[in-house]
């Protein structure tokens, strides 16, 4: 029996679409900055700048991995556990900034907690500056990332079976034993995803960093701010850097792909 | 077709249409644009000049690409398109010569000249270019390769006090703009600008303090036409207009005329 027509045609064009759609999504750009690196000059990579910029990279990104996830699973908690009204407004207020423009986001962390910003000058009379501080990186990339720990974590939340907490429950364990010891551990895979994908965004986070946190070698200079200032005089030390963040990120994929990158 | 497919029909007829729009609205007044590539400290004074322009030569389209002199140098190395190039520093305009497509004419049209800007309470009550190396001061300077970051460090060297400002800087911005919007918002307690930032946008939120003429930098604009421009003859006319009537223009945003 020969199969219906149009099944094997429609094929056809997923395949060519998908085929251009690699070309011109991954291969083109990946082969692009791969041709342009200069690699008798892959030695400036140990040059004062780059490292910098990797240290404060690592730096910021794991620190915002860590606040993503310690403030992203409660509100995830409240969402999937709970029930009140205005659940949903309160869910799309929280996963605003994944759609937010960066850099508005970075305009908005100053209206808020730069020096003359409505928490910030309270800060600021406390002794505690966040703009142009290392921390101040550190809360602009969690604020980008935040959302994607939300949303990892409510799902996951969502999947596993409530029922094992409701039975710990009858037996008369505390809701914060519950947590502690049947919600988090089972939760444990994707609370790690979670702050890995926390990770994978903090480290190419730029608009809100350089609008909050400005850019300056060692404390708030990250790889995609020293990549943007490189390549304003220098685009070979640009292309090394990108290899860099590059290798960085192709990692965390590598390190991710039986977790859940093979379904 | 049921409701979600209309909807998403809808939204690709949409996406297609405005693509189509855009195309067709450049094509349309005879197709002739011209980019123009300028340095960020002429963003106020190049708008008002490039839209005179357009007034003044029917269907054309000034496109203007503002930015740090040595971001557009290297976007004119790197193949961008450009017509024609307004530098805040001859030292970009050489690479393009050097490195580049070159140029087929290069003319100097403006001068600036330097100034510290601090938000409009001083909070750090800075008075002269010589505080700036006080202790304390949140420094805001543009990078080093930026030419006003080059200048102001210059100046700073002059004024003896180029290494205590130096560990007095929390961030390096790309452009002058940067500098005068973390002073503007009050992130920053100073900063290194031309006189010509105290833009009416920006005038409420800052102060400047004159920098003294021995302590300045005399800061010179060159403007090239773009050595493979398709545009010749337009370019020409724009640099010619800039040299002309966009020197009033210049002047009222408070650059000096050429010497």
């Amino acid at each position: 029996m020969t199969p219906p027509r149009n099944r094997s045609d429609a094929p056809v064009a997923i395949l060519v679409v998908a085929a251009l759609g690699i070309a011109v999504l991954v291969v083109a750009p990946l082969a692009g900055l791969l041709a342009r690196v200069p690699w008798s000059g892959i030695g400036r990579l140990a040059e004062p700048e780059a490292r910098a910029a990797l240290i404060v990279s690592l730096e910021v990104s794991s620190g915002a991995a860590l606040l993503a996830v310690v403030v992203g699973f409660p509100i995830a908690w409240v969402l999937a556990r709970t029930t009140f009204v205005g659940r949903s407004v309160l869910r799309a207020l929280v996963l605003l900034p994944l759609v937010l423009p960066p850099v508005v986001g970075g305009v908005a962390l100053l209206t808020a907690f730069g020096r003359r910003g409505i928490v910030g000058r309270f800060l600021a009379s406390a002794g505690i500056t966040l703009p142009f501080t290392t921390a101040g990186a550190v809360l602009a990339a969690a604020f980008v990332s935040t959302p994607l720990v939300i949303l990892a974590i409510e799902s996951g939340l969502r999947s596993t079976d409530s029922r094992l907490e409701d039975a710990a429950a009858t037996m008369g364990a505390s809701r914060r034993y519950v947590i502690r010891r049947i919600t988090i551990p089972l939760l444990r895979p994707q609370l790690l995803a979670a702050a890995v994908l926390a990770w994978a965004r903090a480290l190419g986070e730029f608009g809100a960093t350089i609008t909050f946190a400005g850019n300056l070698r060692g404390r708030t200079q990250t790889l995609p701010l020293a990549v943007f200032e490189t390549l304003q005089s220098d685009p070979d030390g640009a292309v090394v850097l990108s290899v860099v963040l590059m290798i960085l990120s192709l990692g965390v994929l590598i390190a991710l792909r039986d977790r859940f990158l093979s379904r | 077709m049921s409701p979600r497919r209309t909807t998403t029909t809808a939204v690709l007829a949409g996406f297609l249409l405005s693509a189509c729009t855009t195309v067709g609205a450049r094509e349309q007044e005879g197709g002739r644009e011209l980019l123009v590539f300028a340095a960020a400290s002429l963003t106020e004074a190049f708008r008002e000049i490039g839209a005179e322009f357009e007034r003044q030569n029917k269907g054309v389209t000034v496109l203007l690409n503002f930015g740090p002199s040595d971001g557009l140098s290297t976007q004119i190395l790197e193949g961008a398109p450009a017509d024609v190039f307004a530098s805040a520093s001859d030292r970009w305009v050489d690479e393009i010569e050097a490195n580049g497509p070159g140029v087929q004419s290069r003319t100097d049209f403006a001068r600036n000249s330097l100034a510290v800007i601090v938000p409009a309470d001083n909070p750090a009550r800075i008075s002269s270019i010589t505080d700036l190396g006080a202790r304390g001061v949140k420094l805001v300077l543009a990078a080093p390769e930026v030419p006003v970051g080059e200048y102001s460090r210059r100046a700073l060297g002059k004024a003896g006090v180029l290494e205590p400002a130096e560990a007095n800087v929390v961030s390096n911005e790309q452009d002058v703009k940067g500098v005068v919007q973390k002073v503007m918002l009050g992130e920053a307690d100073a900063g290194i600008v031309y006189v010509t930032d105290e833009t009416p946008g920006v005038a409420p939120a800052v102060a400047l303090i004159d920098i003294p003429e021995h302590l300045n930098v005399a800061v010179t604009y060159p403007i090239a036409v773009v050595g493979d421009t398709d545009e010749s003859d337009l370019a020409s006319r724009f640099v010619d207009f800039v040299l002309s009537e966009g020197q009033a223009v210049l002047r009222r945003f408070g650059f000096l005329p050429p010497i």
